[in-house]
């Protein structure tokens, strides 16, 4: 690819990158968290990253963006909108009124939850998962049953950052599905 | 809140329901089944808008979909482009459903995930709050979580603004400021992270919804603690009975329905 043609796409990818934030033992001593917020504070940051989805995704038929509470609900809507989708909030248990199904999920320690309207995604739909970070990929998968459970084909999870090392991708490939993020996290998810 | 009466199993009645237009507020009952928009057809008001002083209201023909009170128009007739606002506030408003019951007995919830199901209304919701704003030199967008984080950023991306998330507590990382608000029993914080906004910045705060206005004005505090002129409070949806806009400190507050 010639440096005309990437330049454009790498340096957004650059300039996202160079907005994040580390703030380390959150939210508990060892763990180095990714903070997207500071992204947000950066409009040209924020613009690029909403148009580097947008730009991959309007093209791909997607009806449905859902996101994860809370921080897919900064990034997925913009998508939505711009690809003229209708946008699903996949939310922690009893926060979304009416019939709900529920997806449980394994954490380090326990379990956790993720719900979704009865009646928000049709069957056939085309779907995108969005989440500002992906880890061990537990909880896009909780995504992904929820949606497939409604018959909407998942056609791609997307993610601002991905942890490497928490083996994410691989998990969602063992569910049969991509992930697409922009940026690869340098540092490593705990203390060495 | 007036009483309910349930005529069956998909029905709720309000005993009022206003729409507020260009500041006037307008009587349309217009109320939702509890289900969803693909189980209902959606169609434009058959009747003209209010906006041009001669209609008995919005008449809307789906079933599940209850026209109660013909809407006795207080405002003037206004020049085509109302009209177009009006159109758009309609089907806002026909997307948002409540639902009976929830999170406890005897609240009417206003649901908005129905709005964002449908592309067309959930832009014309966003176009609304662009057109309002973007002129008025905002660089700031403080949404509250959640619903806030739903409708706070696409505003922003259009108006060249950032993006502030007001959070629970122990949800932002790093240092952050927090302010306490009552609630009907007890308190509850929301916190924003230091550093996130400027002095002498302009904001607006949006949440999807104001009901008794608490969440709101600590909000308004935590951006004017930090020396930041809040130009606006926006949502989506008022429960005016329940007197937010009073609470707001003198803030004035846009809301697209009443």
């Amino acid at each position: 690819m010639s440096a005309g043609e990437n330049d454009g796409f790498s340096d957004r990818i650059n300039g996202i990158k160079s907005t994040l934030r580390v703030v380390p033992d959150f939210p508990k001593p060892g763990i180095l968290f990714l903070d997207i917020t500071t992204l947000l504070l950066d409009p040209k940051a924020f613009r690029d990253t909403i148009d580097l989805f947008v730009e991959r995704y309007k093209q791909k038929n997607i009806s449905v963006v859902a996101g994860i509470e809370a921080r897919g609900f900064m990034f997925g809507p913009a998508i939505a909108l711009a690809i003229g989708a209708k946008f699903v909030p996949l939310r922690k248990p009893k926060k979304l009124p009416g019939e709900v199904i529920s997806e449980k999920y394994i954490l380090e320690y326990g379990t956790d939850c993720l719900e979704m309207h009865v009646g928000a995604v049709q069957p056939g739909e085309r779907a995108l998962v969005v989440d500002d970070l992906v880890a061990t990929g537990g909880t896009l998968c909780a995504a992904m049953n929820l949606l497939e459970r409604a018959g909407a084909v998942v056609v791609e999870c997307a993610c601002v950052i991905e942890v490497p090392d928490l083996k994410g991708r691989e998990r969602l490939k063992m569910h049969g599905k991509p992930l697409y993020v922009l940026v690869e996290s340098m540092f490593d998810a705990t203390t060495s | 809140m007036d009483s309910l009466k349930i005529f069956n199993s998909d029905v709720v009645i309000m005993k009022s329901h206003t729409f507020l237009y260009n500041g006037n507020f307008v009587n349309s009952l217009k109320l939702l089944a509890p289900s969803f928009p693909s189980t209902c057809t959606k169609k434009p008001p058959t009747s003209a808008s209010t906006a041009r002083g001669g209609t008995t209201g919005r008449h809307f023909q789906p079933s599940s979909h209850i026209d109660l009170k013909p809407s006795c128009s207080s405002h003037m007739a206004a020049p085509t482009s109302d009209g177009l606002i009006d159109d758009r506030i309609a089907r806002i408003t026909s997307a948002i459903r409540v639902i009976p019951d929830f999170p406890k007995p005897g609240i009417l919830f206003q649901d908005i995930t129905t709005l964002l199901l449908d592309p067309v209304a959930f832009k014309d919701t966003i176009d609304l709050f662009v057109e309002r704003y973007k002129d008025k030199n905002i660089s700031v967008v403080a949404g509250v979580e959640a619903r806030g984080f739903i409708f706070g950023p696409p505003i922003a991306l259009a108006i060249g603004a950032k993006f502030v998330p007001m959070r629970k507590p122990n949800k932002l990382p790093g240092a952050v400021i927090s302010e306490e608000y009552s609630l009907e029993y007890g308190t509850d914080k929301i916190e924003m992270h230091v550093g996130a906004v400027q002095e002498g910045e302009r904001a607006l705060v949006i949440d999807d919804l104001i009901a008794t206005g608490g969440t709101l004005c600590a909000a308004i505090s935590l951006l004017e603690r930090v020396g930041v002129k809040v130009v606006e409070c926006a949502c989506v949806i008022e429960l005016p009975e329940l007197k937010g806009r009073e609470r707001l400190g003198g803030k004035p507050l846009y809301v697209l329905v009443s």
